[in-house]
């Protein structure tokens, strides 16, 4: 027999929201709250010294600072957990950045605001560090995905590509009849097109052509030269894709040829770079969106290494 | 002319075959006639190497040559060698083109003219067809081929392809990467061809890869030397000699129909998927002409085998129990008392009309396929909104709907012989009404393939469906106070109508004569604002449009479109005006009911013209016939590939979904991932029934695939690749502590050893329905940019409001 149907999704409300809004906020309430009851504590509280990680509020404020960090880095134990059902990735995110939020207020109160050279501030730092950097992270993924796809409008770099290579082959076959120098030229300007490269090009563009590596001018020259040639009879009739056409199939005005072909490989190479430009802003934007992954996660091994070195170093002094 | 033989088998694949082996093997006189040069042409077509299943597994063979699962070299081989060991009189390049006569009396007119007689003839000719030849001098030539098996064959070699299909298509781009190709097309587009395959072959000819030559036909072919030849185009400038080393003509094939029909025998429907009927001995309405095989509508190679065996056992005046009555007798275990299978069969033959216009032969099928249900008193059916499409006829005892879950006291009784859970069937949407099970309930559970290839192949059935359906569908949504006598005029006077993807049921303006109910498919309801088509409204299969003109005949105020492939049942104005004029007071309660209607549609919000332009896109991207789909919110998604990722993960290292592919409008992207289809274009053809929809919608692919790839090809939206499945995901702790695969990522040594073991299967999307809570994809999305939404959430998107 058929089972009774269940809605398998969360609820009606959160079928469509980012992981900022998660279920009406819970995680940012949560943070909120846990902020706000240590901060009161913080007040409430008078040691016999001045407030520092060595009260039993200090241990506590640590303890939980400690917790939040190895529940912040579990994110990327649960992320590969595909199969796992407890929560969803994105409830997880939510509470990943909301927590991080409350983390930079809890230590703060931890450190009793008690700073020196040593491994407990290097740790303070170093979690500064981690928060910082997932903080340009939570920016650029608020922004860049818009940026991104409006970029795209629909395609894809995978097609821009294809339709790049496709624009090189058609710049050759324009370019053989043309003599050697513009073949030579052309050449020269597919083998300098770039796209992505190192972390820097790849965040930055490649460097800018020389002059010298750039074919249009050379066109833009025997375009001119050509113009200044006497024009045939006749040439009222403007110098159109039609007249082009009609002069290759007859093979009669070579010059008028010469210039149809200049020009639309001019045009081609024109769309060519322009494409090269729209690809290379993709893997800026594409870059700019990951960048923070490279510093924020191996910052969060060494905050982990110099966590534990922190609380070993507290409990063999004490 | 010789002495006639006793049986002519026409056709050499596994039901021939087997047939032929039999009659050797009992020493009748036989002959078995197949116009290629080799067995089994099907099978041999088979690309090299092909891992052959052996489905229904539980189905025993019973044969005289041997068949097990396993690679095509094997199988050929073994049969090879069984057909010269029984001594199987074969004739190979005999195509039969004509046969004609009765019992004891047929001739057999082969292509070259000759004549052959038997007493039996026996067709098996399966429904591949014959591939339709140039129809020019030296269209047979050793020059001149009409399959490709393996375009890595053939190298550097001048090839013309004449056709401008899918497959010739496919063919000229697969040799185009070593080969000089042109193309040689009857037109000058290539509008016959899938999408993606038009445009390929497009961007080719752009290219300079592959040459063609449009508006041209083929004058003839004429060899030159070995393997080097010409082939002169008929062209409007004239005759145009090629010379070339190959031709390659795909231009499709004859279908059977027209043969068979020309011996005599009748098909029960015009529709194209009917299968010729044929008695409980595979007899046709020929006397003595037998139809085995794919071509009486069992297309798995076992069930071939043993019909061809049983075949020359009944002709020989034998009388075995079929194959299948163990299976049978399994299957009607469950049922009170002791009857024998064929007393069970003839029973249930007796007390459900609907399958009284079954041959005992399709009732057999029709009672494997089904699933006998003995529900205690009380017990739930299927639910309100079950995705489950299985139809029920009932055996014994009786049902209740119950057509609002929370109210009982409105249950409508149905008894023994009735049957219900045809307008899922039809619609292809979700269960309307609950149904509990009464006293002593017997059910027969039928899927709904068996119950289409019923409605394909059994006018009677079919009729008796429709009208049921509209009976039901008026009774529930429209008129409930009805009975269905009251609505017998109505009903009969109601016309079945078939719109294209796009094409109008009606337009602002016109009279309205009547109301479309949605059968299958869906449509668009749009008004003109500003000068500019707005579509306000999305109506999918199971509710109707146009209903004011049942009560007042004012001009439509909208256009309507189908949104897919649609098909409506027309309801008449008149009829229904006349029936509402003998029930006054029913007049009222109906204009309440669809003034209420008229109502909510006019609050429906108006969004924006981009919001708008978005239903138009959802429409365009097949989401009209959509149940379940998966979209992405560009402004959300980081792609970081997770949903991929998680799909693979827990899908045996295949991810079902492309983000990156598919089409965008407005910052919603519909990725390359299955939309669980109300009517699935992949069950269209899946000889092992192996792809079912699972309750709460899921459309999935089961382990009895064997791997043909006719759903592969069938998904107009491209979601189902092939491949092999391994078993074991990377481990994360492995991942964690030693390096090598990260979880989600393809995991190629694992992937080599499955290859090792399996052949490759189709693969595609279940919305995790045997994982705990949901699609992984979803649930894998770090942002909530991956959502899944259903039709009924789709024009909510489109506003914005969710």
């Amino acid at each position: 027999m058929s089972q009774p149907s269940k809605r398998r999704y969360a609820p009606r409300d959160a079928i469509h929201t980012g992981f900022m809004r998660h279920r009406g906020f819970r995680w940012a309430k949560f943070a909120l709250l846990l902020c706000a009851i240590c901060i009161a504590a913080y007040a409430w509280h008078t040691p016999l010294d001045v407030p520092n990680g060595g009260t039993w509020l200090g241990y506590t404020l640590g303890g939980i600072s400690a917790s939040l960090i190895v529940f912040l880095t579990w994110l990327g134990v649960r992320k590969r957990r595909y199969r796992s059902s407890f929560g969803t990735l994105k409830g997880w995110t939510s509470a990943h950045v909301y927590l991080g939020f409350a983390l930079i207020v809890i230590s703060t109160l931890h450190t009793g605001f008690q700073f020196g050279l040593n491994i407990h501030t290097l740790t303070y730092v170093l979690m500064w560090l981690v928060v910082l950097s997932g903080i340009y992270g939570l920016v650029a993924y608020a922004k860049l995905p818009l940026e991104i796809a409006r970029l795209h409008a629909g395609s894809t770099r995978d097609a821009w590509i294809e339709e790049l290579l496709d624009l090189n082959e058609q710049a050759l076959k324009l370019a053989e009849p043309l003599g050697e120098e513009v073949h030579r030229r052309v050449v020269a300007s597919i083998e300098k097109v770039q796209i992505g490269g190192s972390l820097r090009r790849q965040l930055y563009g490649p460097k800018a052509l020389r002059r010298s590596e750039d074919s249009r001018p050379l066109l833009q020259s025997r375009i001119e030269s050509l113009l200044k040639l006497p024009r045939p009879t006749g040439s009222a009739v403007p110098a159109n894709t039609v007249v082009f056409m009609a002069g290759q199939l007859g093979g009669t005005d070579k010059t008028e040829q010469e210039l149809q072909r200049l020009q639309q490989l001019l045009e081609l190479i024109g769309r060519r770079n322009a494409l090269a430009g729209r690809i290379n802003r993709d893997i800026a934007l594409s870059a700019r969106l990951q960048v923070w992954l490279l510093f924020h996660v191996p910052i969060t091994f060494a905050l982990i290494a110099s966590l534990i070195a922190h609380v070993v170093s507290v409990f063999f002094y004490w | 002319m010789g002495t006639p033989y006793s049986i002519v088998i026409v056709g050499s694949g596994p039901a021939g075959l087997a047939a032929a082996a039999r009659a050797a093997e009992l020493g009748l006189s036989h002959v078995l006639l197949e116009a290629e040069a080799h067995l089994s042409h099907t099978i041999h077509r088979y690309q090299k190497g092909k891992h052959v299943m052996a489905e229904p597994s539980a189905l025993p063979l019973r044969a005289s040559l041997p068949f097990a699962a396993g690679k095509r070299e094997t199988i050929l081989q073994s049969w090879d060698e069984g057909t010269a060991k029984l001594k199987v009189k074969v004739r190979h390049g005999a195509a039969v083109t004509a046969i004609s006569g009765t019992r004891g009396a047929f001739t057999l007119t082969l292509a070259d003219g000759e004549a052959v007689q038997a007493e039996c003839v026996v067709l098996a000719i399966g429904l591949q067809g014959n591939p339709r030849k140039l129809g020019c001098e030296g269209e047979d030539c050793e020059l001149v081929q009409y399959q490709l098996d393996d375009p890595d064959e053939y190298r550097r070699e001048t090839i013309v392809i004449v056709g401008a299909g899918d497959a010739a298509i496919e063919n000229a781009l697969a040799l185009s990467t070593q080969n000089s190709v042109i193309i040689v097309n009857r037109r000058d587009d290539f509008d016959r061809a899938r999408e993606g395959n038009r445009d390929a072959i497009l961007k080719a000819i752009e290219q300079g890869r592959i040459r063609v030559v449009n508006n041209a036909g083929v004058a003839s072919v004429v060899m030159s030397g070995a393997q080097r030849g010409v082939i002169t185009l008929s062209t409007p400038q004239g005759a145009a000699p090629i010379n070339c080393q190959r031709v390659i003509a795909r231009l499709g094939a004859t279908p059977p129909r027209a043969f068979i029909e020309s011996c005599g025998i009748v098909f029960p429907s015009k529709d194209p998927n009917a299968v010729p009927a044929v008695s409980e001995h595979y007899e046709s309405n020929v006397p003595g002409l037998y139809v085995i095989g794919a071509l009486a509508g069992f297309p798995l190679i076992k069930q071939a085998m043993n019909q061809g065996w049983e075949v020359v056992e009944f002709i020989a005046g034998r009388n075995p129990d079929p194959a299948d009555t163990p299976l049978l007798a399994k299957k009607f275990e469950k049922l009170p008392g002791k009857a024998t299978v064929a007393e069970t069969i003839e029973r249930i033959r007796s007390r459900i009309p609907i399958l009284s216009h079954l041959t005992p032969l399709q009732l057999r099928e029709f009672l494997l396929d089904s699933e006998l249900r003995t529900p205690r008193a009380g017990e739930m059916v299927f639910e309100r909104n079950d995705y489950s499409d299985s139809f029920y006829s009932i055996l014994d005892g009786g049902v209740f709907i119950a057509p609002k879950p929370d109210d009982v006291s409105e249950l409508i009784p149905l008894e023994a012989g009735q049957f219900f859970g045809e307008m899922s069937l039809i619609s292809g949407r979700r269960r309307s009404a609950t149904v509990l099970a009464g006293e002593d309930c017997v059910l027969v559970e039928t899927p709904r393939r068996s119950m289409n290839k019923l409605i394909a192949s059994v006018a009677a059935v079919k009729r008796l469906l429709d009208e049921t359906f509209l009976t039901r569908a008026i009774q529930s949504k429209i008129a409930p106070g009805l009975s269905a006598e009251d609505l017998q005029e109505v009903v009969s006077s109601a016309s079945v109508e078939r719109f294209k993807a796009g094409e109008i049921l009606f337009s602002a303006g016109d009279v309205g004569d009547g109301l479309h109910l949605i059968r299958k498919g869906s449509v668009t309801v749009a008004q003109d604002i500003g000068g500019k088509e707005t579509v306000l409204a999305y109506v999918p299969a199971g509710q109707y449009v146009g209903e004011m003109a049942l009560l007042t005949g004012a001009a439509r105020s909208a256009t309507v479109k189908a949104a897919i492939a649609t098909e409506t049942i027309k309801l008449a104005a008149q009829p229904f005006l006349a029936l509402l004029g003998r029930h006054p007071s029913l007049r009222n309660e109906i204009g309440a009911t669809l003034q209420a209607r008229a109502a909510a549609n006019a609050r429906a919000p108006q969004g924006k013209g981009q919001q708008q332009g978005i239903v138009q896109f959802l429409m365009q991207q097949g989401i009209g016939e959509a149940t379940d789909v998966l979209l992405i919110d560009e402004t959300l998604c980081i792609g970081c590939d997770h949903c991929e990722k998680a799909c693979g993960d827990t899908h045996g290292g295949i991810s079902r979904l492309d983000r990156k592919a598919g089409a965008s409008f407005a910052e919603l992207h519909v990725p390359t991932s299955c939309r669980h289809c109300e009517h699935p274009h992949c069950m269209k053809d899946c000889p092992p029934d192996a792809i079912r929809r699972a309750p709460n919608g899921e459309v999935f692919i089961s382990d009895a695939c064997i791997g043909c790839g006719n759903c592969e090809k069938n998904c107009p939206y491209g979601v189902i690749q092939m491949g092999v499945v391994s078993e074991k995901p990377p481990s994360l702790v492995s991942w964690l502590l030693f390096g090598g695969t990260e979880p989600g990522m393809r995991h190629d040594k694992a992937l080599a050893k499955a290859k090792k073991t399996s052949g490759k299967q189709a693969v595609k999307c279940d919305m995790c329905k045997d994982l705990s809570g949901g699609p992984a994809c979803v649930r894998a999305c770090p942002t909530g940019a991956a959502i899944r939404v259903s039709p009924e959430e789709f024009i909510q998107i489109s506003q914005g409001s969710v």
